[in-house]
C-alpha cells in the first residue's frame, strides 16, 4: 500500500459520501441523517419521507395496555396478517391486517363507530404498520386512535394473556 | 488496470476476479439505495451500531459499494477501490460472525431484505465473503500501483 492508494481511497470515499448525502436529499424514499432507534422513546423508525409514524399517538407503557385491554377501554385492532394472529393475539383484538385493509374496510365501517376509542399494535416495537393503520383510520375520520408501540411482542414478553385461533 | 508480471492464465482469473467483485458490489448497492429506510432496519437489527450511526450507514455504505464496484471494473484507482471492497468485506464478516456467535438471530440485507432461514443464510454469506475477501486481497497483492 502506498500513498497513492490511500489518496485514492479518501477520494471515492468523498465521492461516495457527497454522492450519497446529495441523492438521499432529494430521493422521494430519502431518510433523516438521524433516526428514531431508541426503544425506550416507542416505535423504532429510520424517520424516511414515506412514514407514517406519529409519536405523539403511542403508549409506551404496557401497564396501561394491559389495563385497557382488562377493562375493554378501547377496541383493540390487530393489524398483522391473519394467520399470525390466529397464533395469538391480545384478548378481545379484532384481526384488520394492514394489508387487506381494501377489502375489509366495508366491514371496518360498518362495526366501528367513528367516535369509538380504538387501540392499534402490530409485531414489534420495530414495526411500523400499526402507524399506517392508525393514519388510515384517521383519514376516515376515526379521531380517537392510539398506537401500542410494543406491540405484540412486549405483551408476549410481559407474560400477559394471550388468546389463541385455533 | 495493470497487473504484477504473471502469465496468460492469471491475468484472465484476475481479469474474472474483477468483474466478480465490481459486478457483485454494485448489485449489491441497488435495493439499499432503492430503500435506505428498510436498509437501516436491517443495520439496526444487527444490534452492534449505536443509534446515531444507523441512518448514516444506511445512507453511505450502498453509496460506497457502488462507487467502489464502478471503480474498480472500471481500472479508476483499482487498488484503492480494493482497499474500500476488502474493507467492507472485513467488515461484513466480523458483524456476522459476531452475531452468529453471539446466537443472535438477524437478516442480512445483502441482496435483499429478506431471507428465508436466518442461521442457515447467514453461515453461507459468512463463507461466501470470506472468499471474496480472499478473492480481493489476492487481487490487490497482483494489482500494480502503477
Amino acid at each position: 500500500m502506498n500513498s497513492k492508494d490511500l489518496k485514492g481511497t479518501v477520494l471515492l470515499v468523498f465521492f461516495a459520501g457527497i454522492t450519497a448525502l446529495f441523492y438521499n436529499q432529494f430521493s422521494p424514499f430519502g431518510i433523516a441523517l438521524f433516526g428514531q432507534w431508541e426503544t425506550s422513546k416507542g416505535v423504532v423508525f429510520s424517520i424516511s419521507k414515506t412514514d407514517s409514524v406519529d409519536a405523539s399517538i403511542e403508549i409506551n407503557d404496557p401497564e396501561i395496555i394491559k389495563r385497557i385491554v382488562q377493562k375493554k377501554e378501547r377496541i383493540v385492532l390487530d393489524v398483522r396478517p391473519r394467520e399470525i394472529y390466529n397464533q395469538g393475539h391480545l384478548p378481545f383484538a379484532v384481526s384488520f391486517p394492514l394489508m387487506e385493509f381494501d377489502e375489509t374496510i366495508e366491514q371496518l365501517l360498518s362495526s366501528i363507530n367513528r367516535k369509538s376509542a380504538i387501540l392499534v399494535y402490530c409485531s414489534s416495537i420495530e414495526c411500523t404498520d400499526s402507524h399506517t393503520f392508525a393514519m388510515r383510520l384517521k383519514n376516515l375520520k376515526y379521531d380517537n386512535v392510539k398506537v401500542f408501540s410494543g406491540g405484540f411482542r412486549q405483551w408476549e414478553e410481559k407474560g400477559y394473556e394471550i388468546q389463541k385461533n385455533e | 488496470m495493470k497487473y504484477r508480471k504473471t502469465n496468460k492464465n492469471t491475468v484472465i482469473l484476475l481479469f474474472f476476479i474483477k468483474l466478480l467483485l465490481g459486478i457483485t458490489f454494485i448489485y449489491a448497492s441497488y435495493h439499499k439505495i432503492a430503500d435506505p429506510d428498510g436498509f437501516a432496519k436491517i443495520i439496526y437489527g444487527y444490534d452492534i451500531f449505536p443509534g446515531f450511526s444507523i441512518n448514516i450507514l444506511a445512507i453511505t455504505i450502498p453509496f460506497l459499494e457502488l462507487t467502489a464496484g464502478f471503480s474498480l471494473i472500471f481500472g479508476l484507482f483499482p487498488r484503492s477501490a480494493l482497499l474500500i471492497i476488502n474493507g467492507l468485506l472485513l467488515g461484513f464478516i466480523l458483524v456476522i460472525g459476531f452475531n452468529l456467535l453471539r446466537g443472535h438471530q438477524f437478516d442480512c440485507g445483502c441482496f435483499s431484505f429478506k431471507t428465508q432461514d436466518p442461521t442457515v443464510s447467514n453461515i453461507s454469506l459468512l463463507i461466501r465473503d470470506l472468499f471474496l475477501l480472499i478473492s480481493g486481497v489476492y487481487l490487490f497483492r497482483k494489482t500494480t500501483a502503477s
